[in-house]
């Protein structure tokens, strides 16, 4: 089979061409297909400028060509095929590489300010460009995972887990640039792996084999034991990763091959989701309304929070060797994620295209150990080579429209 | 008398009084009257008489007769006379004087009388006074008393009269009782084949005999009808053909006995070449000088079995020579030919394979490596994983301890000891932070300090409670407290050997743990409870040269691997429980399955025994999987796996399932060859150990790392 028909559109209007079935040539792939539509387009504008297409097929990106792609998916190639293709998102810019004195363990980032937890035992504040302003040195242990729990101008509120069993509150002043422990949260029997705080930005959670809710006070002059609002215990092993679904539902994966969904009122256990491996870090997407896992066994799989069977895997991404440290879904984006992996490999996956992940950021010397990404399209990833990768990933025009 | 069919011995009888009346048929002569009168008489005298006429009474004719015949006198005298003929023949009740019927007479013995007669009148037993010598001397005295008897009915003693007695003779010789009864009369066959004049019976012959029957003419018209129809073939006459039988249709071809299966095929003959030629090429013809030789060499020496002859055309070629000879070769050939077939047996060497099922069934089980924890510097001797799954600790050559983080492969703490370190071992009780390391001579107990903060202190506290007995007891090693400087290090506890310590371990509970010692022929394992500061020594003589011990994780035992044998040692009662046989020559390593009831052990000559002790002594698998030593073995703690690490650098977990059923054996499936560890100095993997509750595998490597499999 030499010839296809296809027919082509695009949810851009300014890159539409004409709803015509084409001819094209069956063994043609992406690149070709790109020029095809460029000089369509450079036909019918004169000011067209060369731009880079990605197309999909049926909601799956084209990698292959064309006719093994269709013969894959188990497409008629009788037919007239519907092609849409969007603009090719850009290759991640790297920024910036901040070095660290060890191990990173956690990033979490703004607009303004990089937060990460270290394992020297503290956590760091950065600017975007890579300056160091604020080194906060309180706990006796390395530090797990670090947050934001409320920015302004003037004054910061973060959060810094430990391996000494304590959370720690900290207040920045940003003018003054000093930091000030607020609350110590006491309560775990283990070291405090993850902690997430809630939409409202008012209750914090974190767990080691356990989750604890905590509510800090607002009381500010004097360092205070803050205790738990309520226990979450129904995991028999320990607990990798904890987020606020919304404000109302916590969502925390397990060594023990479950991620449980509870209630935050309550404290109820309100699902289960069982996979088959230990999980390392779940996300969670408003946009796509997707739980993405990162498990032991190289797979990054999708969930379906809201479903009831509670073991339906919608999709696995697959391409990682190594364990999948952390996940992270695209704020701004949704059927975008970037993962993290022991294979020393961050990548930037997109769901439509399951097989091969949109990009590879191979920069780490070491493993992978946190990713994050800002609103801002900022995309950080720190591992056990002591650097800070920071890219700088280009919304297109789709994005917005997406 | 009258009658010439009577006998002589009637004749003889007839002179006397009573032969008048003795037949049947000599009844007419005499008068009634007198008879009747007689009869009346013989009546008074004779009851007994009667007695047994009226039992015999009911019999068939010809013993009636008989019974008639002695007693005849009144008989026939009523038979004479029409009226009492009748009277005798209407019931056989009316002779009948006791009424009382067929009973015991035993029940009348108390009575004066022995029933009632016809008119309800007593009739009474005669008297009878005679003691037993009257009975005595009637019996000596009277010469009738041989044929007297007793009537019962009326207790009266009766005489047996002449023809009574004959007759109770004839029948004891199993005669008829009739004198006249002729048993061997010839008998008159009435129905016989031959045709007689007269019919037997004067019945009239039935009409259906000479009328023609309906049934037939319809069952004849039916069957002609069939037959002119065609529908029922005349009998066709019989052919006169022999039938044979084949003696082999049954016989299966295929079957070992089978005919054809026997056939053995001639062996094949070399075609006949230039040589065999009646005219043969010259170079083929011997020359002198070899067919001399050919002359001396024996004849199964010998190259060909002929000399080539020239002719010079084929009809000068003799008759064959050995033609007879050869004849009875080929028969003696035949006659010795063996004709037992040796059948090969052939056997599908996938039918030898136990069927196991397949590794991909029996997920989960490590497969790819995870992680390398990097740091060590030298060979990387033991490894131990706490707990709680989340660090693990390793000992290496060179002279350091390292606390690593098992999900990051963060090596959190390391103990630089400075000397070589055997072997560590996390304490099995998750309340308990406590670490035993074995340092040469030494033992270290090290609080790693990771974990729970209330347990790093309880567990201080736990060793510190100790205070020292008032009296100093004599104890194999010496417990010496940590120094400041080693306190901080995290040692808490220092006991001092007096050998190199090989291997350490802890008990279950946590408490007691033992220490092996490389001290051949003296004290080599020590058992200690880290409370108390307490040691002694087990055993009163060493067995062999120990290689390693361990704990019973349920059971009060103490499993001792000396060289080729694995001694288990109930605590309790202090005594030998089992002595289990490896089989192989140097055991290296031993692992206890957590259910308690089988044992795993590696051994230097690249074997791995695995026994059930419920089974026997003797290893119930021997496993040779790897191609060089075995330097360690682990049971996983809740799924069914089983690993060894072995000099060529590879570590291979099985699938061990044990089955609570006893009559199950185990089921040992190979699941996967893990390599990775480079080997170095002649070493490859020296340790491996089971996550505690993943499906997770470390190694340790002569390379200097551990490695995470999953």
């Amino acid at each position: 089979m030499a010839q296809l028909t296809a027919r082509f559109r695009t949810e851009n209007r300014r890159f539409a061409v004409e709803d015509v079935p084409f001819s094209v040539p069956a063994t043609s792939e992406t690149a070709d297909l790109s020029q095809l539509i460029n000089k369509l387009l450079a036909a019918a504008h004169e000011d067209h400028k060369y731009v880079e297409f990605d197309f999909l097929i049926n909601g799956q990106f084209l990698r292959l060509p064309l006719v093994t792609h269709m013969e894959m998916e188990n497409i008629s190639t009788e037919e007239v095929v519907e092609i849409e293709y969007v603009e090719k998102y850009m290759a991640p810019q790297p920024e910036e590489c901040i070095f660290h004195d060890d191990w990173i363990s956690s990033v979490q980032a703004t607009e303004e300010w990089i937060l990460t937890g270290c394992y020297d035992q503290t956590a760091r504040i950065w600017s975007v460009e890579g300056k160091s302003i604020m080194t906060i040195a309180g706990h006796t242990e390395v530090v797990k995972d670090v947050a934001w729990v409320k920015q302004d101008s003037l004054s910061c509120l973060l959060l810094s887990a430990s391996m000494d069993q304590t959370v720690l509150l900290w207040e920045w002043n940003v003018e003054k640039n000093k930091v000030k422990a607020l609350h110590c949260c006491r309560g775990h029997a283990g070291s405090v792996e993850s902690v997430a705080v809630d939409c409202t930005r008012t209750k914090v959670s974190d767990f080691w084999k356990e989750t604890f809710v905590f509510l800090p006070t607002d009381e500010e002059d004097e360092m205070e034991e803050a205790t738990p609002l309520a226990t979450l215990s129904g995991h028999t092993e320990a607990i990798s990763s904890v987020l606020w679904l919304d404000a109302e539902e916590i969502c925390s994966a397990s060594w023990d091959h479950t991620i449980k969904l509870w209630d935050a009122e309550t404290g109820d256990l309100k699902s289960t989701l069982t996979g088959n491996k230990v999980f390392n870090s779940v996300s969670y997407s408003p946009l796509c309304r997707r739980l993405a896992s990162g498990s032991t066994d190289r797979h990054i799989r999708l969930w379906d929070p809201r479903s009831k069977d509670g073991s339906l895997v919608l999709l696995s991404l697959t391409s990682h060797t190594g364990w999948v440290t952390s996940v992270k879904w695209s704020p701004t984006h949704e059927h975008q994620l970037i993962s993290g992996s022991l294979d020393n490999i961050v990548k930037l996956w997109d769901t439509r295209s399951c097989k091969a992940p949109l990009y590879d950021l191979a920069a780490h010397e070491d493993k992978v150990l946190c990713v994050d990404w800002t609103e801002a399209g900022l995309l950080l990833s720190g591992g056990a080579d002591n650097k800070l990768y920071c890219y700088r990933y280009p919304a297109t025009a789709s994005d917005v429209g997406a | 008398m009258e009658q010439p069919s009577l006998s002589s011995d009637t004749q003889e009888l007839s002179e006397s009084e009573e032969s008048v009346y003795s037949g049947l048929e000599d009844s007419g002569s005499d008068s009634e009257s007198s008879g009747s009168a007689e009869e009346e008489e013989e009546e008074e005298e004779d009851e007994d008489e009667e007695e047994d006429e009226e039992e015999s009474s009911g019999s068939p004719s010809a013993p009636q007769t008989q019974a008639r015949g002695f007693p005849g006198q009144r008989r026939s005298l009523q038979d004479d006379s029409p009226l009492d003929e009748y009277e005798q023949d209407s019931s056989d009740e009316e002779d009948i004087r006791n009424t009382v019927g067929n009973i015991p007479m035993e029940w009348y013995q108390d009575f004066p009388h022995v029933g009632y007669d016809l008119d309800g009148r007593r009739i009474y037993k005669p008297l009878r006074s005679r003691d037993e010598l009257d009975l005595f001397l009637e019996k000596m005295e009277n010469p009738e008393y041989w044929r007297t008897v007793q009537d019962r009915q009326t207790g009266a003693d009766v005489r047996l009269s002449e023809e009574q007695l004959e007759l109770v003779q004839r029948l004891q010789r199993g005669q008829f009782g009739d004198v006249n009864f002729d048993p061997y009369e010839p008998s008159v066959d009435f129905f016989s084949h031959e045709v007689r004049i007269h019919p037997v019976t004067n019945r009239p012959a039935d009409k259906r005999s000479f009328i023609p029957s309906l049934v037939e003419k319809e069952k004849v018209s039916k069957l002609v009808h069939a037959i002119k129809m065609g529908w029922i073939q005349p009998r066709k006459p019989k052919e006169n053909v022999p039938t044979f039988y084949d003696l082999w249709a049954q016989e299966d071809p295929n079957s070992i006995l089978g005919r054809h299966k026997m056939h053995v095929p001639a062996p094949k003959i070399p075609l006949p070449g230039h040589e065999e030629s009646y005219n043969p090429p010259p170079e083929f013809l011997l020359s002198p000088e070899e067919k001399l030789a050919w002359e001396q060499q024996d004849p199964s020496e010998r190259r060909l079995g002929f000399i080539p002859q020239k002719f010079r055309s084929l009809r000068a070629v003799p008759a064959y020579s050995r033609f007879i000879h050869e004849r009875f070769e080929r028969c003696l050939d035949l006659y010795l030919c063996p004709r037992q077939r040796k059948m090969r047996v052939n056997v599908d060497p996938e039918d030898l394979i136990p069927k196991l099922p397949r590794p991909r069934d029996l997920q989960p089980f490590p497969t790819t490596q995870a992680l390398i924890y990097r740091g060590h510097s030298s060979l990387v001797r033991t490894l131990s994983v706490s707990p709680s799954g989340q660090w693990f600790a390793s000992g290496s050559d060179d002279g350091s301890v390292r606390l690593w983080e098992v999900s990051s492969g963060r090596c959190l703490r390391s103990l630089t000891l400075g000397a070589v370190v055997r072997s560590v071992a996390w304490n099995p009780n998750p309340s308990i932070c406590l670490l035993a390391v074995a340092l040469e001579e030494q033992v270290l107990l090290v609080n790693p300090g990771l974990g729970d903060r209330l347990l790093v202190a309880a567990t201080d506290q736990l060793l510190d409670s100790w205070e020292a007995p008032e009296e100093e007891r004599v104890q194999p090693v010496r417990w010496i407290p940590a120094s400041p400087e080693e306190r901080a290090k995290g040692i808490r506890l220092l006991v001092q050997h007096d050998k190199p310590v090989t291997q350490v371990t802890w008990h279950a509970k946590g408490d007691y743990w033992a220490s092996v010692v490389r001290n051949p022929g003296g004290r080599q394992v020590l058992i200690h409870q880290s409370s108390r500061r307490w040691s002694q020594d087990p055993f009163r003589k060493s067995p062999g040269m120990i290689q390693c011990v361990q704990f019973h994780p349920l059971r009060p035992y103490f499993l001792v691997a000396s060289q080729r044998s694995v001694r288990i040692y109930n605590l309790l009662r202090q005594e030998l429980t089992k002595k289990l046989q490896s089989n192989c020559q140097w055991i290296s390593s031993m692992a206890v399955h957590p259910g308690g009831d089988n044992v795993i052990c590696g051994s230097y000559d690249s074997k791995l025994a695995w026994f059930d002790l419920d089974l026997s002594t003797r290893p119930y698998r021997l496993l040779r999987h790897h191609r060089r030593a075995l330097r360690s073995v682990a049971f996983h703690r809740r799924y069914p796996l089983f690993a060894s690490g072995s000099d060529d650098g590879t570590v291979i977990v099985c699938h061990g399932m044990v089955y609570s059923d006893l009559l199950q054996n185990p089921l040992l499936v190979p699941l996967k060859v893990l390599k990775g560890h480079a080997p170095a100095l002649d070493l490859g993997v020296l340790d491996v150990a089971f996550h505690p509750h993943q499906p997770w595998l470390f190694s340790s490597g002569a390379d200097g790392t551990v490695r995470l499999y999953t």
